[in-house]
């Protein structure tokens, strides 16, 4: 080698926001908590792996939890390199419609980058909104980058409203993921943030038949454990 | 984190019954997990499928047996070995021989984490195509070329192909469609299934995203996307593609702060590099079945551009461009603007190598019956042993060469014996005639 470097620099590549929905209710008190703060830690590394092996997207990461009323928990895009994830505790009610209100208005044209990936939405929840959902979900399907966005949803145990996950998500072919377990939401966990990240970003190998969202091509999502047999909720 | 196999857990080879014992977890993809193994002391690679990703895929183990049957197209491949099975759990995968950690992936080459000189990152290109030309001589079609499927060693430019198992005859329907920003125009609208001509496609981009450090269709139709969603890239990459230096529509031209790579490295290779990837993007586009760059045009191209690589005083490494010196433009070094100063050149036949203080020659370049061999040095650029301004070319190969010099006298140079490089001396070695050029 001549020892002098090639011109130029990185690749270029796009922000890609991605966003956590954590429900701290009340009934998520207990282990339902702990898993979710568990199953997120446990992310965090292969979420840095894959955002690392990925030259197309700078992954930036916020976070909100709602109960009564909802509130940022990471305010600030931190860089997923940078990315830690501090414990959030449950107590109160579920402010769904709060939480995708408060979205919204980070998604405002005027406060995102001109040029991005579509940002990533995940909502984790047990139970049903106790605000006015459709109010919410309005004002983030109002923002052009809202409408844009990857919207996935895991609901936990018996009591999570799927029908309206299912409404968050806004496209048919792409169902609320139904944790029975502890283990289904680490799964689910992983999956979202690095199967559904790098959908976002740069698509793997396409694989015919697969779930389109309309905004990207969605990968499988892990199976759930049988329902029956080991549901510790 | 893996799911599918333990430590210590055995699987045996479908062929030879060989125990495979897990050892540690190598890294997972979309389609299955792949492992480390260990069998009579040797480490292979060891790659399971996903049980729901088999459901989407039925032909997968009938793929495996003829990709293993038929064996690899050559070395540079890790290809699949023989298949294994788990005991009792209906798991199946395959043996590959292991990627040795110092080679790195394309993405490393993207984010700059590994920065080749351009020599070695030519051989990378040149490995590639090589090999690609292998593999559809022999029948197959690989339609999954992307970032994370090649490998290349950055000091050398030895390249590895992974992820063979999407491999399969051409014409055969298979599971896996392509990678976005690698698929062709026609693969993207849907309208073709992937092939051999897509193949082609996608070297093409491989090639230039190696050279360029960017993508061949971003330019200011990319600049101008917000979002850039699954209907962004098919508008891109698949329903309105247009060459970023297509000469004959600037629409998509690159823009400045935005795709700069693409802007510094265009102008800094010679013309025809940049004419074959105007056809590749051109034509290659609008002419799905007969438009395409084949590897062996790439092959030749690239050898060229090897041999066509000069030393600026500054020490950058900097390519000779005989269709700007026809043009009467002076060509000047990319990264101190000093114009270039070239060194002697040796003309074989009708191309051109340069005789750089390092420059080796190979069979490919002396014998005609031997194109395509760089294993081994047949000629190399030397200095005087007693007079360091003397440079010479010493005869590394077994036969003796004929020179004859300006004044008609003719010599022998025998092996390990060197010819002074002065101009207008000729080499006859054989097959093969040449010139020397000061
Ligand atoms: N022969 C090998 N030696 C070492 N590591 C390997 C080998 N083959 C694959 N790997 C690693 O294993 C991981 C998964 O492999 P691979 O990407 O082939 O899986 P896949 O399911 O085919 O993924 P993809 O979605 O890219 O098709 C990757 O991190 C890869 O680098
Ligand atoms: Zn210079």
């Amino acid at each position: 080698m001549s020892g002098m470097k090639r011109p130029g620099g990185e690749l270029a590549s796009r922000p890609l926001h991605f966003f956590w929905l954590a429900d701290c209710s009340g009934s998520m008190y207990g282990e339902k908590i702990e898993s979710l703060n568990y199953a997120i830690r446990s992310a965090i590394k292969p979420m840095q792996d894959v955002a690392d092996d990925n030259p197309n997207a700078q992954v930036m990461i916020r976070a909100i939890t709602f109960s009564t009323g909802a509130q940022w928990h990471i305010a600030e895009p931190v860089r997923v390199e940078d990315f830690k994830w501090q414990d959030v505790d449950a107590d109160g009610v579920t402010s769904m419609g709060g939480a995708l209100k408060l979205v919204a208005e980070q998604l405002d044209v005027s406060l995102m980058p001109e040029r991005c990936l579509p940002p990533v939405l995940v909502m984790v929840t047990d139970g049903q909104p106790t605000d006015d959902f459709n109010a919410g979900l309005k004002s983030l399907m109002d923002k052009p980058w809202g409408k844009k966005a990857v919207r996935i949803a895991i609901g936990i145990g018996q009591d999570a409203d799927l029908d309206v996950l299912q409404k968050f998500i806004g496209h048919n072919e792409i169902k609320p993921l139904h944790a029975h377990n502890a283990e289904d939401l680490v799964n689910y966990i992983r999956w979202a943030s690095t199967v559904v990240l790098q959908a976002a970003s740069s698509p793997a190998s396409q694989v015919k038949d697969q779930v389109t969202s309309g905004v990207v091509p969605i990968p499988q999502a892990p199976e759930a454990s049988n329902p029956d047999v080991d549901d510790v909720w | 984190m893996s799911s599918l196999l333990k430590r210590g857990q055995i699987l045996h080879g479908s062929n030879t019954q060989t125990a495979y014992e897990i050892e540690t977890f190598l890294g997972a993809g979309t389609q299955g997990e792949v492992y480390q193994a260990k069998t009579n002391g040797q480490l292979v690679a060891l790659k399971c499928y996903f049980p729901q990703y088999i459901k989407t895929d039925p032909n997968c183990q009938q793929r495996l047996e003829k990709a293993i049957s038929k064996g690899n197209p050559d070395s540079n491949f890790l290809w699949p070995i023989e298949l294994v099975f788990t005991d009792k759990t209906p798991l199946f995968g395959y043996v590959m021989p292991l990627r040795a950690d110092h080679y790195k992936s394309i993405v490393d080459l993207m984010k700059r984490r590994i920065d080749p000189g351009f020599r070695e990152l030519i051989t990378a290109c040149l490995g590639l195509v090589e090999s690609f030309l292998h593999l559809h001589a022999k029948g197959f079609c690989y339609r999954d070329i992307n970032f994370n499927n090649i490998f290349l060693n950055p000091q050398t430019g030895d390249i590895l192909i992974c992820d063979n198992d999407n491999v399969d005859v051409n014409g055969v329907s298979g599971a896996i469609n392509g990678t976005p920003r690698f698929m062709a125009p026609e693969l993207v609208r849907g309208d073709a299934a992937p092939c051999t001509e897509s193949d082609l496609f996608s070297v093409s981009v491989l090639l230039f995203y190696m050279l360029m450090l960017h993508h061949p269709l971003e330019g200011k139709k990319e600049a101008d996307i917000r979002c850039f969603d699954q209907a962004a890239m098919n508008r891109l990459y698949g329903n309105e593609p247009v060459f970023i230096f297509d000469p004959r529509d600037n629409s998509n031209y690159p823009v400045k702060g935005l795709h700069d790579n693409a802007l510094t490295y265009w102008p800094l290779y010679p013309q025809f590099i940049r004419d074959l990837f105007i056809r590749a993007f051109t034509t290659g586009i609008n002419d799905v079945q007969h438009g395409r760059v084949r590897e062996n045009e790439w092959r030749n191209a690239l050898i060229r551009l090897r041999d066509s690589m000069v030393y600026c005083a500054c020490g950058a490494e900097n390519f000779y461009d005989s269709e700007q010196l026809k043009e009467g433009q002076q060509q000047v070094c990319w990264s101190c603007k000093q114009p270039l100063i070239y060194p002697p050149r040796l003309r074989i036949e009708n191309t051109i190598v340069m005789l750089n203080h390092d420059t080796r020659l190979y069979l490919h370049h002396i014998d005609k019956t031997r194109r395509f061999e760089f294993s081994q040095a047949a000629a190399q650029v030397t200095r005087h042993p007693q007079d360091p301004n003397r440079w010479g070319l010493q005869n590394l190969s077994d036969q003796s060469w004929t020179i004859t010099l300006t004044d008609n006298t003719v010599k022998t140079v025998e092996p390990q014996r060197t010819v002074n490089l002065n101009a207008g001396i000729r080499i006859n070695f054989g097959s093969v005639q040449a010139e020397i050029r000061v």
